[in-house]
């Protein structure tokens, strides 16, 4: 089997699986428990909090342990002090954990903005300048689009944000980023940032929101006042330990991987540009760990199918159970005519080779010559 | 003493009617009633034109009612209190039991003749026994909220109860035989294999599917509906047929516009083939007429034609929203609704015709190897749901 659908989700690692029977079998300790054993896990929680931190470049910030991205991203939308009816700005491409949340935040009376992006999912930066002023006070753009692996310069947009109004809060989805681009928050001036553990080969149901040092959030989960009172509910301590391990691991071999996730993209979009009907969705800048496209000959559903039956796994823009969200997408992206059904992502992962590569443009090949003749 | 029902009394309907069959039909019924209890225990007695489901978990009184009032061929059901028969006892259970308010009367039966008192008495008594312990009820033979009823039977015990809950009504499953029925996904097909369920048939269906331009999830999602269907036709089965070479000869030989229409007959055969195997003596359709472009007359002709087996189509005068009602009621219409494409939807033309002349049909249709195409089909066919292990 080849797994390129390391965006969706990754496998868990040996260290990582080591680790998640070490939580569950010996150190099973609740953390906010006072006997030694417990302090002891405490201790390596409070260790994995802070090379998260490192990792992320955190600075003076802290790290707020959640379930994962999505809560992450919820804590950040409904977690801050906005003033009532004031401007909240996402980007149009954003993963339905913001983008859904900020139509929640416009029902309840505030001015959402969406930001247009280019053809390959960025945000367009002057008509972001345009959306800007003093009312702004929420701001989310997502650092590695999920779906095409855009990077948007959040460096950049954080500082015109703040010029615009210096109160308002910067926030980044930075799920497909950290560990997989540079990723140095405190240069960046985001007040915001989220994390998921289970995208680097970590366990899925764990992840983080960066806060910055001064920035005011109330909780959206009550309890036990776990995580500074800002997300009560006992840790899940080996996943957080597994998450801290890949972070550091993926942040020290960060420019290997990377030079090896470049090269399996590369044979794939040379192999690609070839055929006919095909558009890149990916564009520059973009991560190294995704390559989407679209085609006008093949839909995106037939060719994950048709590539399953040949032991290939890949994520698709019109996969029916997320239709809705894949037809925002298409359709921020500017997509036409039967390119918008025609999405397939392929993301890889630490573990795929560039012979995985190889299969895949045969595989693909020999697909696209069957179903090409009868049209998708 | 406790007055939770400890018993099921099941009484059915149509069997009545059927004379000389009557021990045949009881037979199925009880098979079905078994099947439809599966992994639940209890023990099953037979009473004269009665059936009875006792020693049960009392937890599971809900489950057991909510399975059996899904079984056809049953009238009604009512949750009694089996007791030793002791009148005194009686009286006391039959108030504990029943509502503490509203106009009520009491009916007794009274198969036991050893009991000295004639029903009438009885009733008066028990009936007066509930208005002293709970005077907030009032009888009233003619206009009452509620009828409780005693049973009791020669063998010294009685039953006491009050509740009537409507069965399903219909035919026991498997009584009519055995019909083929094309299951697409939609909302229309899993409701004629109900309406026909109803009447006694045992469902074998058949999905046609197009890997890959449809997915697993489709699969499961007959899968899915067959399963939904099984508590009213316990017999019930799933063949999966792959039918995307089929759809690829006929979109290479065929016109576009008859595209739905040769396929439909492709599936009509297949659907046959499986029916003989399977010893089925029909097939079923979920077609209403006029509902798409293949179910008009002239649509509906075209595919009728290939087949030699009687073609049920239970829902043909049923609009659209009266399935939908039916397929709610019955749980299917949130299985149908899952957006996966079934085989249809694929290379769908973009005017399909609407009035197929059967001669052109059988024109372009000749270009195809059709023995050849049915042949491989039907080797590639799998049985995804099979019937109850009870079998």
């Amino acid at each position: 089997m080849i797994y390129f659908d390391n965006a969706a989700t990754t496998r868990c690692s040996q260290e990582t699986i080591d680790t998640l029977i070490r939580y569950a079998d010996r150190q099973y300790f609740n953390p906010s428990s006072v006997y030694h054993e417990a302090v002891e896990v405490k201790i390596e929680l409070d260790a994995a909090r802070n090379r998260i931190l490192k990792a992320a470049g955190g600075g003076e910030g802290k790290i707020i342990f959640t379930s994962g991205g999505t809560e992450s991203d919820n804590l950040a939308v409904f977690g801050t002090r906005k003033p009532n009816k004031s401007k909240v700005i996402v980007s149009a491409a954003e993963h339905a954990a913001i983008y859904n949340s900020a139509m929640e935040l416009k029902r309840r009376g505030f001015e959402v903005c969406l930001c247009p992006v280019d053809g390959c999912g960025r945000v367009d930066e002057d008509a972001f300048r345009m959306l800007l002023d003093e009312t702004v006070s929420f701001v989310s753009i997502i650092h590695v689009n999920n779906e095409t692996g855009a990077i948007n310069d959040i460096r950049k947009l954080c500082a015109l944000t703040k010029a615009a109004n210096p109160s308002a809060i910067f926030h980044s989805d930075g799920v497909q980023a950290l560990g997989k681009i540079p990723v140095n928050l405190t240069d960046s001036g985001v007040d915001l940032y989220s994390l998921s553990a289970h995208k680097l080969n970590a366990p899925k149901g764990c992840g983080a929101l960066y806060v910055r040092k001064g920035v005011h959030l109330n909780p959206i989960v009550y309890g036990g006042g776990q995580e500074e009172g800002l997300r009560s509910s006992t840790e899940n301590v080996g996943a957080i330990i597994a998450f801290s391990d890949m972070v550091s691991y993926y942040t020290a071999n960060r420019i290997p991987l990377s030079t090896n996730m470049s090269a399996i993209k590369q044979i794939i979009k040379r192999f690609l540009s070839e055929a006919e009907g095909i558009r890149f969705l990916t564009g520059e800048p973009s991560s190294d760990y995704i390559l989407t496209f679209a085609s006008d000959k093949l839909r995106g559903e037939v060719t994950l199918h048709a590539l399953n039956r040949e032991g290939i796994l890949v994520g698709t823009g019109s996969a029916c159970s997320s239709a809705k969200a894949s037809r925002r997408i298409a359709e921020v992206l500017g997509l036409k005519g039967k390119y918008v059904d025609g999405i397939v992502r392929l993301s890889f992962g630490r573990y795929n080779t560039q012979e995985e590569a190889l299969a895949f443009c045969a595989a693909y090949k020999k697909i696209y010559e069957e179903l090409s003749r009868y049209g998708s | 003493m406790a007055a939770e029902p400890n018993t099921i009394l099941i009484r059915y309907g149509e069997l009545f009617l059927k004379g000389n069959n009557r021990y045949y039909f009881e037979s199925l019924l009880i098979k079905n009633i078994k099947a439809a209890l599966f992994g639940i225990r209890f023990k099953f007695v037979k009473s004269q034109s009665r059936f009875f489901v006792e020693d049960f978990d009392p937890a599971d009184k809900n489950l057991i009612l909510s399975r059996l009032t899904k079984v056809f061929g049953i009238h009604s059901l009512s949750p009694a209190v089996k007791i030793r028969t002791d009148l005194k006892k009686i009286g006391e259970i039959a108030s504990m039991m029943a509502p503490e308010q509203g106009t009520f009367r009491v009916t007794v039966r009274r198969a036991d003749k050893k009991i000295p008192k004639k029903s009438m008495e009885i009733a008066a008594e028990i009936g007066g026994d509930m208005l002293e312990r709970v005077p907030a009820r009032k009888v009233d033979l003619f206009r009452y909220d509620f009828e409780l009823c005693v049973d009791i039977r020669e063998d010294g015990w009685s039953y006491v109860f009050y509740e009537v809950i409507p069965g399903a009504q219909g035919l026991p499953s498997g009584c009519s035989g055995r019909a083929m029925l094309l299951l697409s996904g939609g909302i229309d097909s899993p409701v004629a294999a109900y309406k026909m369920g109803r009447r006694g048939v045992t469902v074998c269906c058949v999905h046609f599917h197009s890997f890959p331009y449809t997915s697993e999830l489709a699969l499961r999602k007959v899968v899915d509906l067959t399963e939904m269907l099984r508590p009213y036709v316990p017999f019930i089965e799933l063949t999966v047929v792959p039918f995307t070479k089929i759809q690829y000869a006929i979109h290479e030989h065929c016109p576009q516009e008859f595209m739905i229409t040769i396929m439909r007959r492709f599936m009509m055969r297949i659907a046959e083939r499986l029916a003989q195997d399977k010893k089925c003596g029909a097939l079923i359709t979920g077609e209403s007429l006029g509902q798409v472009a293949s179910q008009t007359m002239e649509s509906i002709n075209a595919t009728n034609s290939v087949v030699k087996m009687p073609v049920f189509r239970p829902l043909i005068g049923n609009d659209k929203e009266e399935i939908i009602e039916i397929a709610k009621k019955i749980g299917t219409f949130d299985i149908s609704i899952r957006p996966y494409e079934d085989c249809c939807t694929v290379f769908l033309p973009k005017n399909p015709v609407i009035h197929p002349k059967l001669s052109e049909v059988e024109r372009y249709e000749s270009k195809l190897d059709i023995e050849a195409l049915i042949a491989e089909a039907i080797a590639g066919a799998e049985v995804r749901s099979a019937a109850f292990p009870a079998e």
